[in-house]
């Protein structure tokens, strides 16, 4: 509660109808319930590394082609 | 709505009822004697929860059987572990506050029934924080 939500857009909804894929069959498909496909598609849900990379290979695409950082470059110190 | 969603709102009206059961018991048996009713009164209570959530329970499975056996995913995991942790202050802040009142007024028959309130209440508030969490964002 009263934490800020990750920086991070997806396209999955976009490319799931491109697909013409049902929510539940995507949530059957890397291993989720259509409820959690709801929630990421909403952006009320961040997957793990595991799920991004599962949904990716069902697209055929890569990761960051469906999840997208959005905080403004320089945000986060890099490590040296 | 997902199966632990249902299952999560079976058991929080439940739970509510049988905790209203429960305080109405302890109330009416405390009037009639004049004191604090003893622990005995909660015997009623327990049997009830555990027949009325079996047989909730039992319902939900034979209507949604494959959901019923599916294993929790990534977010429902993350969602029951956040709501436990509420669920844990909501017990700690009234087993506390029972001890305190046993403290002050040294009635034991009433920091049990104040603890298993806690009980009750913490257990409700877990199955309503999992409703909410699946509501917004986890």
């Amino acid at each position: 509660m009263g934490r800020k939500p990750p920086p991070i857009d997806n396209r999955v909804r976009a490319f799931r109808e491109r697909e013409g894929i049902s929510q539940a069959a995507l949530g059957e498909a890397i291993g989720v319930t259509r409820q959690t496909v709801i929630a990421i598609e909403q952006g009320r849900y961040s997957p793990s590394l595991e799920s991004a990379f599962r949904i990716s290979r069902v697209f055929g695409v890569g990761v960051e082609d469906i999840f997208v950082w959005t905080e403004a470059p320089g945000g986060a110190p890099r490590l040296k | 709505m997902s199966f632990r969603i249902k299952s999560a709102l079976a058991m929080a009206v439940v739970m509510a009822a049988t905790g209203t059961f429960y305080l109405f018991s302890v109330v009416e048996a405390s009037r009639a004697i004049g004191h604090t009713a003893p622990p005995a009164v909660a015997v009623a209570y327990v049997l009830a929860v555990i027949v009325v959530s079996i047989i909730v329970q039992t319902a939900l499975a034979l209507i949604w059987p494959r959901d019923a056996n599916a294993r929790a995913d990534e977010r429902e995991r993350a969602m029951q572990t956040t709501a436990g942790n509420w669920a844990g202050w909501v017990l700690s802040v009234g087993a506390v506050g029972a001890l305190g009142h046993y403290w002050v007024n040294g009635d034991g028959n009433m920091l049990f029934h104040l603890v298993l309130a806690s009980l009750i209440v913490a257990q409700t508030a877990e199955y309503a924080s999992q409703i909410f969490l699946d509501r917004t964002r986890l």
